[in-house]
Parts: structure tokens; sequence; C-alpha cells
């Protein structure tokens, strides 16, 4: 059984499909590659199996529940993660705070408990800081612990913005385009970040433009255009593909 | 906390408490005000952490207020019609909010309005609740044969509960309630994709917020011994917005309370007369907002902390903890 199954999935914004009938699988321990030209429906399609957006048809099927129609929230909760392409970040919290809030958020013990038991509350926030600081330390962000968000660099920045949504210890994660506009170090760290966050046990489905990015670091790779699926497969076999490049330059002739 | 934090919360304390014996009783009174206003300033500053500005601050000090007269009235203790008023708040306010909170901040800015206005005209219109003329001669609190009349009383009985408001805020903020707020206030976006349940968290704050409000609302009527519906309308949900404003509304816990003593004190020594203090307070606001649009703390955060920290006998006073 695959760990996502989108099945018929479609998404309307007034006359315009964003997504058609789209039908994909993703399984585990993969990192699967999702490119396609602007406008393909890529985020959007993030937007709807994450709750953001309701769809207009099909179904969402993790881990075998139904999610569709769910609220983010609830999503998350059940061990599905992503990012934005805006790499969205507490600006007020020092990294460790934004990594804290990762983790414990999604730690299932209640928030009224925990402040009726100060003992016990106290002993949650020393056992959420231990495991926020693995994660610090797991992802590289050991030195810039207690920095602010607006002091680090742009690659760092949008290290971190990974490194929330790994803190809530998902099985699967979508990552919106984790390396765009980063210098080809930086892209880099990132993306063996992720083949990091991959070994430890976490899916991983990731939007980008980078062409070498992609083709170095992902097992299987999916093109969209239009809101359809026009390809599949290994990177080899899509570098190949006459429709894609077509896809991406226009038809030629 | 550092050693010279504690240091200046304790001398602030004994302050607070010698307080009242070395001035007269007519100052008393002010600082009673300036504790009522700061809880209220309290509630609207707590409920700005989550994204939510609040206006309906007045419909809830009055269930409160209203509460309080109707049951003391009835021989009820003070402190039981506190509880009950706070009760009542929480359940009307879970009852309203349930719709309000999940539709964001547009809609519950907007209903926060109509509930001022509509319970202003319920107060004002029913007759269990005295109409316009309201509910006067309320008995003042007691503790067994105790009674709470001299102004110095009054006071002492406020800073108990603006105190006991103080530390259940603070203790919030620090706890997975606080952290939660903090992500829900930064960007609501990201906060959902972590899993914080936004429309949950947002309704525990408003609904605490609520209970304090009535609570403040108890004790009003503990010291005026009437509840007019002219006290609680939309004119002090502007004050409060107001006196906020000016303390600085970054912070939580401190702003509201140096928003409310300036608001309050300025006024009084400088003799400015009853009828001109609201234009008085304009002033002051349209000054605040043209050179400290972050309020007093707004400006001692962005000039008067850096200065701190340049100079040497504050760096010697720390000696070895890292700054800022």
């Amino acid at each position: 059984m695959a760990l996502l199954e989108i099945r018929n999935l479609s998404k309307y914004f007034g006359g315009l499909a964003a997504i058609k009938q789209l039908n994909l699988d993703i399984f585990d321990s993969e990192i699967v590659g999702l490119i396609g030209p602007n406008g393909a429906g890529k985020t959007t399609l993030f937007n709807v199996i994450t709750g953001f957006y309701p769809p207009n048809e099909g179904k969402i099927i993790f881990r075998g529940e139904d999610i569709t129609g769910l609220e983010p929230h609830q999503i998350a909760q059940r061990g599905l993660g992503r990012t934005f392409q805006q790499s969205l970040l507490f600006m007020r919290s020092t990294v460790l705070e934004n990594i804290l809030i990762g983790f414990h958020m999604n730690c299932r013990a209640g928030a009224l408990k925990e402040f009726l038991h100060t003992s016990g509350s106290r002993k949650a926030d020393q056992e959420a800081r231990e495991q926020a600081l693995e994660i610090i330390d797991f992802m590289g962000l050991d030195p810039l612990k207690y920095k602010l968000p607006e002091e680090l660099s742009s690659g760092y920045q949008k290290a971190l913005a990974v490194s929330i949504a790994f803190a809530t210890k998902p099985k699967l994660l979508l990552l919106d385009e984790p390396v765009t506009t980063l210098s080809p170090d930086k892209v880099e760290m990132i993306m063996k970040l992720i083949a990091k966050v991959r070994d430890a046990g976490t899916t991983v489905v990731v939007i980008e433009h980078n062409m070498k990015a992609i083709m170095d670091f992902c097992d299987r790779i999916v093109v969209l255009a239009y809101g359809r699926k026009i390809a599949e497969g290994l990177p080899q076999e899509i570098r190949e593909n006459k429709e894609v490049v077509e896809a991406y330059l226009g038809a030629i002739g | 906390m550092s050693k010279v934090m504690m240091v200046a919360l304790g001398v602030l304390v004994l302050l607070l408490i010698v307080f009242p014996f070395g001035v007269n009783p007519y100052t008393v009174q002010v600082a009673i005000t300036t504790i009522t206003y700061s809880m209220l300033g309290l509630a609207f500053a707590f409920t700005m952490r989550v994204g939510l500005p609040r206006f309906d601050i007045p419909a809830w000090w009055g269930v409160g207020g209203y509460t309080t007269a109707l049951l003391m009235k009835d021989g009820m203790s003070f402190w039981l019609t506190a509880l009950i008023g706070g009760i009542i708040a929480v359940i009307l306010g879970a009852l309203v909010f349930s719709i309000a909170i999940p539709r964001g901040m547009i809609p519950f800015l907007m209903i926060g309005m109509v509930l001022t206005l509509a319970f202003y005209q319920m107060y004002g219109s029913v007759s269990l609740f005295g109409a316009w003329s309201g509910i006067t001669n309320v008995p003042p609190p007691t503790i067994g044969s105790f009674e709470f009349v001299a102004k110095r009383d009054l006071y002492y009985m406020g800073l108990f509960f603006l105190a006991l408001n103080l530390v259940v805020y603070y203790l919030l903020f620090n706890s997975k309630f606080g952290r939660a707020w903090n992500a829900i206030g930064s960007s609501l976006r990201l906060a959902r994709s972590v899993g914080v349940d936004v429309v949950k968290y947002r309704m525990a704050n408003v609904l605490i917020g609520n209970f304090f409000l009535a609570l403040a609302g108890s004790y009003f009527v503990g010291y005026y011994h009437a509840a007019l519906p002219a006290v609680f309308s939309f004119q002090s949900a502007l004050l409060v917005m107001v006196y906020l404003i000016i303390g600085g509304f970054t912070h939580s816990l401190a702003g509201p309370i140096l928003g409310a003593l300036i608001a309050t004190f300025i006024p009084q020594y400088l003799r400015v007369e009853a009828e001109y203090q609201t234009i008085f307070t304009a002033a002051i606001v349209i000054l605040i907002l043209m050179f400290l649009p972050l309020g007093v703390l707004g400006w001692v955060d962005q000039k008067v902390k850096p200065w701190l920290y340049r100079q040497r006998w504050y760096a010697r006073l720390n000696k070895g903890k890292v700054l800022g």
C-alpha cells in the first residue's frame, strides 16, 4: 500500500482547472521530485493535500486513512508536514523556539493537562527542549539556535523552514521550492539535509525548478503541466521524454 | 531573573503596599481607577497576541458588574458573585464565539462591536438591570465582619485582582498555550501546518480573557457601589485601546498597566478639568502615534535599552551575562 494515494483529484478556481483528474502514488522512503512549468498546479496540489484548499473532486488517502476535507492542523497531526514557497518562519522567535513550536505542537499531550500539572509541565518542557536540541543538531543549526530568523542568511532560513516541518516528526514531508534562489553550495547543503531526512525514515516530495538538484537527489520524478500528470519515472527517463521538454520550452516547429 | 531585576521588583512591590499611606484618599481613588483600566487593557492585549482585536470589552466587564450588583442586592457574598459573573461570561462567550472565531479576525472584530452595543442597549432597557438608572446602593464587599469601604482597603483588593490576573497570564504565556498563541500571532498558515488548532487556542484565549473581564466588572461595582449602562459603553472600549497604545501594545503585561498609569495620573497631576480629560487623552494619543508609535515601552526597547547596554556601569552590574 502506498503512503499517499491521490485518486481522481480535481481542483477548480472558478472556470480554471488547476488540477484535473490527477492520480498519483507516493511510497515509503523515497524522494520524489515534482516538476513542471509555472502554473502547472504543483503548489495547488500541495495545498489541497495538506487541507488548505478543499478539492472539488477526488480523494486523498494517507497511511490508509481518507484525509480529504480535513483541516490543515488535523492533517499535520497525522504525520504530514510541509513548507511554503515563501519560506514562512516564526519571525519573532529564536531558531530554538521555532523548532520547539514545531515539535511541541505535534505532541499529543494536552495543553490544559500540561498547564495544571505544573511539575509535569516543567518536565514536559525540559523533554521538549532536549528533543528540539537534538533536531537542531541533526539539521546542523546548533551555532544559530539563539538567533532570530532575520539574522540568518536566506540559505539558513530555508534550512530552518525545512527543520520546523521536520520537527513535527512527519512520515511524509512536502517541500515547496526549498532551494530556489540559493547558490549552488547552499543548494547542495539543503539537498543533503533532505537526503538525511529521508534516511531517517521520512518520505519527501520536493517541488523544484532547479533541474540539477532534482536529477541528482530524487529517486523518482513526476511531471505536471496544466493540472495534469504528463510523465512519471526515473530521472534518466524524464530527461529524455519529449513531452516534458515541450511542456517546458513550448512545442518546437 | 537577574539580581537587579529581583531587587527592582521587590522595591516596586514595597512601594505599591506603602503607597496609600503617603498620599491623600483622592489619589488612592485614582490608583483604583488605574487598576480597573489596567485589567481591561490586559484583556485587550491578551487577545491581540493571537491576532484578534476585541471591541467587546465593555460587554463582559458589564456582565461581571451587573451580576455582582444584582446578586449582592439579594444578599450574596461579593466573592461568590464575582465567581458566578466570571462563569457566566465564559459560558455566554463560548456560545457567541463558537460562531465568530472560526470566521476570522474581521468578523470577530465586528461581532465584538455589535456585542458592546447590544449589551449596552440591554443594560439600559431591561428593567431587571434597572434600565438607564442602573442598580445603585450596592453593599460593599465583606470578608466575615470586615467591610471593604475605605479607599485604602479597596486599593489593596484591586492589587489582589490585578496580581491574580498578571500571575495567571504570565503562567499561561510560559506554557504550551503561550507557545501556540505566539505561533498563531506570528503566522497563521505556518502554525496550522505544524498542527496548531488555531480555532481551539483562540477560543481558549478569548474565554480566559472573558473571565478576568467579568472579575474586573465585579471589582468595579465593589468600589463604585452601582452598575450603570453609561459606564459599560462603547467609549470605554476605545479608551482601553488608547491606553494600550500609549503604554506600548507589543508588551502584553506591562503595556496596559503603564498606559493606564500615564493616562489616569498625568491629567490629575496637571490638574486637567474633568470635561477636558478626554480631549487631553486624545492629544496624548496623537502625540504618541506621531513620535512613539510603539508606545512608551516600544521607545524603551528601541532607544533606552541600547543606550543602557552601552553604559559601563550597567555592563559591570551584569558581568558575565549575555545581554539582550
